[in-house]
C-alpha cells in the first residue's frame, strides 16, 4: 500500500510542467468527425523542375571503385589537371570540320615538341574521323581500321 | 453481376498508422497531421480542442510520415513515402489554402529484397538528408543542398541485414544514423554511421552497443543538449550515447509507440501492446544523463502512434481499437489512472468479418463487423441513412397536411399539430399529462382541408382554407379576422409566414396579404398567364418573420418564378424543361448560402444557387431523390436548418462545408413531415406515413452511423440466424496473466441487445475458425456449424480440427453433433442440403444422417484434393469457388449422380488470396495479399478442354486495402423501381477499417463511366504528384498491369466536389452537360 501511494505521487511528480502554448486551455469542445473538408486537388501537382528526384542507378561497387580512383588522382598532383585541360581544348576542336584546320595546327605545333612516343598515345586518343582529317591534310589514304590509320599517320610524322 | 464494375468506399479507413505534430499550415498554427493509411487529415490545434481542417486522399499506402523544417523556412514540409515506393514533400500554401508539392520521385530499385519489418523513413534534425530503408542492405539517401532543394538520391550498402530500426541523432556534425539490427544468431546490437554525402558512403560512427535485449524493437533519438538514444526492448530500456550509458528494467511488455513530450526530450509518452501508457523520464543533471524513470499512467487504446498535443492533451492513434484524444492528469482518478479519455474517433479496422441483415426489418442493409484486436474487439454496427427514433404513434388515415403551431408568439415550445384530411381539418394538443389527444382552436373552420397554417405575429394564428385566409387569436381562439376568397374562385394552394400569406386561386391569380395585430390585409394582386402549382414565402432573409422574395411553380409552362414582396413584380423565371410540374418549392438558406430547392412530381429535385438581392438563379443541379411527387419542410436539430423531402424515399438534405449532401431517412414511404418540438418531445417531427403519424426524433445527420459494441475480446467470425433472431461469433480472449493466454469461444448474442446469451468453450488449443448458420436436408431445424482447428505449438499447420453443430434452444446453445477432421475447418458452407468444408488441402462434403436412435451425424461423402490451404470457399449450385493460399481461384464441381467433386477450372497465376466470391454463373471475385481486385471469367464456350479448363482474368484493379471479406447485400435500401435500385452489389470489409461497395454495372454506364473517370484524371491531380493511374494499376510481385474493368468510384464521386468551373471543363470533354453528369454521379452515391 505504502509502495502504491509512493508510486503514484511519483507518477504525479513527473506529470507537472507539461508543456503547454495555451492551446487546449478553455473547455475543450467536442469536434465533428464527419465534418471533415475533403480535399480535392483540381492544381497542377507536378513539383519544380529539378525536384523530380530519381536515384542514381550507378552499381554502388562501380561507384564506389570510380570515387576511389578519382581520389587516388586528385592525390596524384598536377599531371592530372594538366592532361584533363589539354583533353578538353582537343575536345573543342573537334567540334566542326572548319576548325578541323586550326586543330591540324595545333597537333603540329605538339608534334615539334614531343616525342614519338607521345605522338602515338596522342593519336590513340584521337577519333577516327580526327585521324581521318589529318590523313586528309597530309594527303593519305583516309582508309582502314583505327589502328592502320594511326600507323599511317605515324609513318607520315616519322618521315 | 457482370464483369464491369464500380468499385467505392462508403466508410473511409479508420485505422491510424501515423501521427505528427508541427507548424504545417502557417508558421503560427499547430497542427495534427493523421495518417489513415491511404488518407492524411489535418487538425488545427485551438485553445477549443482539435479543429478538423482537411481530409486528404492520397494516391498510395503510406508508408512513412513526417514533418520537417527546412534551411530559412518559416513553417514545416510534410515528406510522405508510399509502399509502392514513391514520395513526395508537401508545403501548404495558406494564400490559396492548397497543398503544393515541393518534391517528388520515385525510391524503386530495380533489384532489391523489400524489407521484412516494413519501410523506415527518417529525416536528419539538421535537414541535411533524408534517409530511406526500403531494401536489405540498402540505405537511400536524398541529399538537400543548402537551398534545401532535394538532389538526386542514392544507395549505401549497409551491411545489417535484418534491420529493426534506424534513427538519426541530433547534436552531431555529420548527419549520423543508428541502426538497430539482429545478427544472423538473433542478437540485437546497435551501431551509429556517419553519412558522408561527398564519398556517397558510411563512415563508422561515434560509438556501438553490442548484446541488447532480445526483444529490443524500437529507437528514440534524444534531442539536444542531451542527445543519444533510448533503445526500447521487452525487458529493459537503454540511454546510450557517445559517452554514457544507462538501462533500467522494465516491466514485461512490447512498445508500440511513442511520443516526445518536451521539446528537451527529457520525458516520452510508451505505448505498449496491452495498451498501457508510461511515461519515460530521463533523469539528467545539465546535460549529463543520471538515469532513467518509467511510471505507469493508465489504459488507452492499443497505440499504434502517440503525439503530444499541448497542455497535458495527447493523442492516441490506434490499428487495433478507436483512437483517441486523452488528457494526462497530475492527480490519480480513484482507479490510479492518470489517463482521461476526452474524446474516441471510430475506428472500425481491422474488420476481420463482417454479416449483412436487416434487423428492422425495413428493407434496409445493415453491416454488423468484427472490429478491433485484442482487448479493443468489438462489434459495429453500421447503417446508412438517417434513423427515426420513434417516441408515439397513432393510425390516421389519409393525412392532407401537417402544421405545428404554438400558443403564444414567445413560447419555445409547440403547443398543437395542426393535422389536415380530405374534408375536415383535426388539431391536436399535448395536455398535462403529456399527452397528445383532440382539442380545437374555435376560431379555426375545421369542416375543411387546411391547405396552410402557421404561427403569426401578436399571439396569433393563420389558417388558410379553400375559401377563405382566419387570422385567429392564439391566447383565446377566436377569430380575429377573415379575408375571403372572391366569390367563384377558391384558394387551390397556398403559404404563410409570420407576417405574410401568399396564396394563389383558380386562373392563375396570385394573392399577397400582410397580417397585422387583428388585421388581414389585401396588399397585392397579380395574374398569371397559367395555374399556380405550388408557393414558398419561407424567410430566408434577415428578417425572421419576413420574406422578400417569393417562389412560384407553374403548371403549363412548367417553370419556377421568383417574384418580389410586396409589390409582387416578377424577377426571374426559369424554365425547368420537361414535362413533370413542380410539386413543391422551398426557399432556404444552409451555412449562408441561400438555395431555391423545387421538387417536380417524378421524384426529382433540382436546386438552385439563388441571390437574394437580385433573385438570381444560378447553378442548376438535379438529383433523383424518389419516384413519387415530393413535399419539401425545413425542420432543425441541434440548431442546424435542414430540408426533410417527404415521397416514397424520404430524404434529408443539409449542408456540410457548403455543399448540398441527401441522406435517406429509414422510413418507408412518407407523404407529409413537420418539425413538432414540444416540451414532452424536444426537437421531434411529425411524420404522415402509411396511414400512421408518427413523432419521433431524428438522429444526427450524417450519412453513415455506427454503433459500437465493445466485447473486450477479439470476435474473428460472425454470422446471423433469422429464425432465432441470434448472432454467433468465435472470439478469442487475451490474458497475459494466464498459463494459456488465448481462450477461444463460441458465442450466441441476442441480435437486439448484443448481449451474450450462450457461451460454447473451445478445447485448450481449439481455435474457432468459421460459423455459418445452415439447415440440412431432411431436417427443419436451423442450426449453427463451427470449423474449428487444434494449433498446437510444434506443428506447422494444424492437422486436427473439429466441426460442431449448434442448435439454439431456449436461447442456449446446444450441441447437436460433432465431426473430428484431419485439419483446421478454414470454411464451410450449405451446399444442397449438405455440409461442405474446407480442410487444409481438401474439400470436404458431409451429409446430415439420421441414426437409429433419432439423433443426426455428419457423415463424410466425397471430397477433392489439390490446393495448398483451401481458404476461402464460395458456391453457388453445383459450383465450388476456392479461393487458395496462394494458387489463385479454382472452379469445382459437384456431380449429384457420381457423389463427386471435380476441378472445372482454374486460374494459374499464383495469387495469395484473401477472400473470394460469386458474382454470378460465370463470373467470379477475387482479392489478393497485394492488396488487389481480379475478376476471373469461366469460359464454357471454349473449344478445346485446356481453354475452358482455364479461368480467364477479365478485370484487375489495385484497391490499396487489405480485404478480409465479402458479402452479397446493399447498405441501402432497394426501391425497385429506381435505376440505382437494380444495380447487383457486393460489400467488402478490410483491414484498415474500410466498408466499399463493389457494383456490376451495364455495360453503356460502365462506358460512360469510364469516360468520365479519364476526364477527371486530367482535372482531378493526384496530390503530390501521384498518379491515379499509376496507383490503380494491379500490381503485385510478379506483375504490374493496368487496370481494366474497374472503375474508381471514389475519384467519380469526387465531381461533386469540384467548382463550376472545373466541372465545366470536365463535362465538355465528356460531351454531357454539368447538370446530367451530376445527376448521373449523385445517383451512384446512392450505392451507399
Amino acid at each position: 500500500m505504502v509502495m502504491d501511494t509512493n508510486r503514484s505521487s511519483g507518477a504525479s511528480s513527473f506529470l507537472s510542467d507539461l508543456p503547454s502554448r495555451g492551446l487546449f486551455s478553455s473547455t475543450v469542445v467536442s469536434s465533428n468527425p464527419g465534418g471533415m473538408r475533403v480535399y480535392v486537388c483540381d492544381h497542377e501537382t507536378m513539383p519544380p523542375e529539378g525536384q523530380h528526384i530519381k536515384t542514381n542507378q550507378q552499381n554502388i561497387l562501380i561507384r564506389a571503385l570510380t570515387l576511389g580512383l578519382k581520389k587516388q588522382k586528385c592525390d596524384s598532383s598536377s599531371k592530372d589537371g594538366t592532361e584533363g585541360s589539354r583533353k578538353r581544348a582537343s575536345d573543342k576542336g573537334l567540334d566542326g570540320r572548319a576548325s578541323a584546320k586550326r586543330a591540324n595546327n595545333q597537333i603540329n605545333s605538339l608534334q615539334e615538341g614531343s616525342t614519338s612516343q607521345t605522338f602515338n598515345k596522342d593519336f590513340h586518343r584521337l577519333t577516327v574521323e580526327r585521324l581521318r582529317n589529318l590523313l586528309k591534310s597530309k594527303g593519305l589514304s583516309t582508309k582502314g581500321k583505327k589502328e592502320e590509320l594511326i600507323a599511317r599517320l605515324k609513318d607520315a610524322t616519322d618521315s | 453481376m457482370s464483369i464491369w464494375n464500380y468499385v467505392v468506399t462508403a466508410h473511409k479507413p479508420t485505422n491510424v498508422t501515423h501521427s505528427c505534430v508541427g507548424n504545417f499550415t502557417s508558421p503560427q498554427d499547430l497542427n495534427l497531421i493523421i495518417a489513415k493509411c491511404t488518407r492524411v487529415e489535418i487538425h488545427l490545434l485551438t485553445p477549443q480542442g482539435l479543429q478538423p481542417m482537411l481530409d486528404v486522399p492520397i494516391y498510395g499506402r503510406i508508408a512513412t510520415l513526417e514533418l520537417f523544417r527546412s534551411h530559412g523556412e518559416a513553417q514545416d514540409f510534410l515528406f510522405i513515402a508510399t509502399e509502392r515506393y514513391k514520395f513526395c514533400v508537401l508545403q501548404w500554401d495558406s494564400e490559396t489554402s492548397e497543398l503544393v508539392t515541393r518534391a517528388m520521385g520515385d525510391v524503386s530499385d530495380r533489384i532489391g529484397r523489400a524489407t521484412d519489418n516494413g519501410q523506415i523513413g527518417i529525416i536528419d534534425p539538421d535537414c541535411r538528408l533524408i534517409g530511406l530503408h526500403l531494401y536489405d542492405g540498402l540505405f537511400k539517401v536524398i541529399p538537400f543542398d543548402n537551398r534545401g532543394q532535394l538532389k538526386e538520391a542514392f544507395n549505401i550498402r549497409l551491411e545489417e541485414l535484418q534491420v529493426l530500426d534506424i534513427k538519426f541523432l541530433y547534436g552531431c556534425s555529420k548527419p549520423t544514423i543508428v541502426v538497430l539490427y539482429q545478427d544472423n544468431k538473433d542478437a540485437r546490437h546497435a551501431k551509429t554511421y556517419e553519412v558522408s554525402l561527398k564519398d556517397k558512403d558510411f563512415v563508422e560512427g561515434p560509438w556501438s552497443q553490442n548484446n541488447l535485449d532480445n526483444g529490443a524493437d524500437l529507437l528514440i533519438p534524444v534531442p539536444p543538449p542531451l542527445c543519444g538514444v533510448l533503445i526500447i526492448g521487452e525487458e529493459t530500456i537503454v540511454y546510450c550515447s557517445a559517452n554514457a550509458f544507462k538501462a533500467i528494467p522494465i516491466r514485461p511488455s512490447i512498445t508500440k509507440a511513442y511520443g516526445r513530450v518536451d521539446p528537451d526530450g527529457s520525458r516520452y509518452l510508451l505505448g505498449d501492446h496491452t495498451g498501457l501508457l508510461s511515461l519515460l523520464v530521463i533523469t539528467h543533471e545539465k546535460e549529463k544523463v543520471t538515469g532513467l524513470k518509467i511510471e505507469p499512467l493508465g489504459e488507452t487504446s492499443i497505440a499504434s502512434t502517440i503525439s503530444y498535443l499541448d497542455n497535458a492533451f495527447v493523442y492516441i492513434g490506434s490499428s487495433y481499437g478507436d483512437s483517441q484524444l486523452i488528457k494526462l492528469n497530475q492527480q490519480p482518478d480513484a482507479k490510479g489512472s492518470y489517463v482521461e479519455v476526452l474524446e474516441r474517433y471510430v475506428n472500425l479496422g481491422p474488420i476481420v468479418d463482417f454479416c449483412v441483415v436487416d434487423l428492422e426489418r425495413q428493407g434496409q442493409g445493415q453491416v454488423v463487423t468484427c472490429s478491433g484486436a485484442y482487448k479493443d474487439g468489438s462489434l459495429r454496427v453500421v447503417r446508412n441513412g438517417i434513423g427515426i427514433n420513434e417516441q408515439a404513434s397513432v393510425e390516421l388515415q389519409g393525412i392532407k397536411g401537417m402544421w405545428s403551431l404554438r400558443s403564444s408568439t414567445d413560447d419555445l415550445f409547440d403547443t398543437f399539430l395542426v393535422v389536415s384530411f380530405i374534408s375536415e381539418t383535426r388539431i391536436l394538443a399535448m395536455n398535462l399529462e403529456d399527452e397528445l389527444e383532440e382539442t380545437e382552436i374555435e376560431g379555426f373552420c375545421s369542416q375543411v382541408q387546411s391547405l396552410s397554417c402557421h404561427d403569426a405575429v401578436h399571439n396569433q394564428l393563420v389558417q388558410v382554407t379553400s375559401s377563405s385566409v382566419r387570422l385567429v387569436s392564439s391566447t383565446t381562439r377566436e377569430l380575429r379576422n377573415e379575408w375571403h376568397a372572391p366569390s367563384g374562385y377558391s384558394i387551390n394552394v397556398a403559404t404563410a409566414n409570420a407576417t405574410q400569406v401568399l396564396l394563389a386561386t383558380g386562373g392563375g391569380h396570385l394573392v399577397y396579404l400582410e397580417i397585422g395585430d387583428g388585421i388581414l390585409q389585401e396588399i397585392k394582386h397579380a395574374q398569371l398567364e397559367y395555374e399556380i402549382s405550388c408557393l414558398d414565402i419561407n424567410p430566408i432573409g434577415e428578417n425572421p418573420n419576413h420574406s422578400n422574395l417569393a417562389a412560384v411553380g407553374m403548371w403549363t409552362d412548367i417553370s419556377v418564378r421568383i417574384f418580389s414582396l410586396p409589390d409582387l413584380n416578377l424577377i426571374t423565371k426559369e424554365p425547368l424543361g420537361g414535362e413533370i410540374i413542380p410539386r413543391s418549392v422551398l426557399l432556404c438558406a444552409f451555412e449562408g448560402i441561400s438555395y431555391l430547392l423545387c421538387a417536380l412530381g417524378d421524384g426529382h429535385l433540382l436546386n438552385f444557387l439563388l441571390n437574394t438581392s437580385t433573385g438570381e438563379l444560378t447553378d442548376r443541379k438535379k438529383v433523383s431523390l424518389g419516384t413519387q411527387p415530393i413535399t419539401l419542410r425545413t425542420f432543425s436539430s441541434k440548431n442546424t436548418t435542414h430540408v426533410f423531402a417527404a415521397s416514397d424515399r424520404p430524404t434529408v438534405i443539409y449542408s456540410s462545408n457548403k455543399k448540398l449532401l441527401y441522406s435517406n431517412v429509414n422510413l418507408k414511404e412518407v407523404s407529409h413531415m413537420c418539425p413538432f418540438n414540444s416540451a414532452a418531445f424536444p426537437d421531434s417531427l411529425a411524420i404522415a406515413k402509411e396511414g400512421e403519424l408518427t413523432i419521433g426524433t431524428i438522429d444526427d445527420i450524417q450519412k453513415l452511423h455506427i454503433r459500437s459494441i465493445p466485447l473486450g475480446e477479439h470476435a474473428r467470425r460472425i454470422c446471423h440466424q433469422e429464425q432465432s433472431r441470434t448472432f454467433a461469433i468465435c472470439s478469442l480472449k487475451y490474458n497475459p496473466s494466464a498459463e494459456e493466454p488465448e481462450t477461444h469461444f463460441v458465442r450466441l448474442l441476442d441480435d437486439q441487445t448484443f448481449e451474450f446469451i450462450s457461451t460454447y468453450p473451445l478445447d485448450t488449443y481449439e481455435y474457432g475458425c468459421f460459423i455459418i448458420s445452415c439447415s440440412f436436408s431432411d431436417d427443419s431445424n436451423v442450426y449453427y456449424c463451427v470449423g474449428t482447428a487444434y494449433v498446437l505449438p510444434e506443428e506447422n499447420e494444424p492437422s486436427k480440427g473439429r466441426i460442431l453443430v449448434f442448435a439454439v434452444e431456449d436461447g442456449k446453445l446446444q450441441l447437436i453433433a460433432e465431426k473430428e477432421t484431419k485439419g483446421a475447418v478454414y470454411c464451410l458452407n450449405a451446399f444442397n442440403g449438405k455440409l461442405l468444408a474446407a480442410i487444409n488441402q481438401k474439400i470436404q462434403l458431409y451429409k446430415w444422417v439420421l441414426r437409429d436412435d433419432g439423433t443426426h451425424e455428419l457423415q463424410s461423402e466425397c471430397g477433392h484434393h489439390g490446393h495448398i490451404l483451401a481458404l476461402y470457399v464460395q458456391t453457388r449450385g453445383d459450383f465450388i469457388v476456392v479461393g487458395d493460399l496462394m494458387k489463385s481461384i479454382s472452379l469445382l464441381i459437384y456431380k449429384h449422380e457420381e457423389g463427386a467433386i471435380e476441378e472445372r477450372a482454374r486460374d494459374y497465376n499464383a495469387n495469395w488470396m484473401s477472400a473470394v466470391e460469386i458474382l454470378d454463373d460465370d463470373i467470379y471475385l477475387g482479392a489478393e495479399n497485394s492488396f488487389n481486385l481480379f475478376t476471373v471469367r469461366k469460359n464454357s464456350e471454349g473449344a478445346t478442354d485446356e481453354e475452358r479448363g482455364r479461368l480467364e482474368v477479365v478485370g484487375e484493379y489495385h484497391l490499396g486495402e487489405f480485404i478480409n471479406r465479402f458479402r452479397h447485400g446493399s447498405l441501402v435500401m432497394r426501391l425497385p423501381d429506381s435505376e440505382v435500385g437494380q444495380i447487383p452489389t457486393v460489400i467488402f470489409g478490410t483491414i484498415n477499417g474500410v466498408i466499399g461497395v463493389i457494383a456490376s454495372l451495364p455495360h453503356d454506364q460502365y462506358v460512360f463511366l469510364e469516360k468520365l473517370q479519364s476526364s477527371l484524371r486530367k482535372v482531378i491531380k493526384g496530390v503530390g504528384g501521384l498518379s491515379h493511374e499509376q496507383w490503380r494499376s494491379f500490381s503485385n510481385d510478379k506483375k504490374t498491369v493496368e487496370a481494366r474493368n474497374f472503375l474508381d468510384g471514389d475519384l467519380i464521386e469526387s465531381f461533386l466536389d469540384l467548382n463550376r468551373n472545373k466541372m465545366d471543363e470536365v463535362s465538355q470533354a465528356v460531351g454531357v452537360s454539368v447538370e446530367e453528369l451530376c445527376k448521373r454521379v449523385e445517383e451512384l452515391t446512392r450505392l451507399h
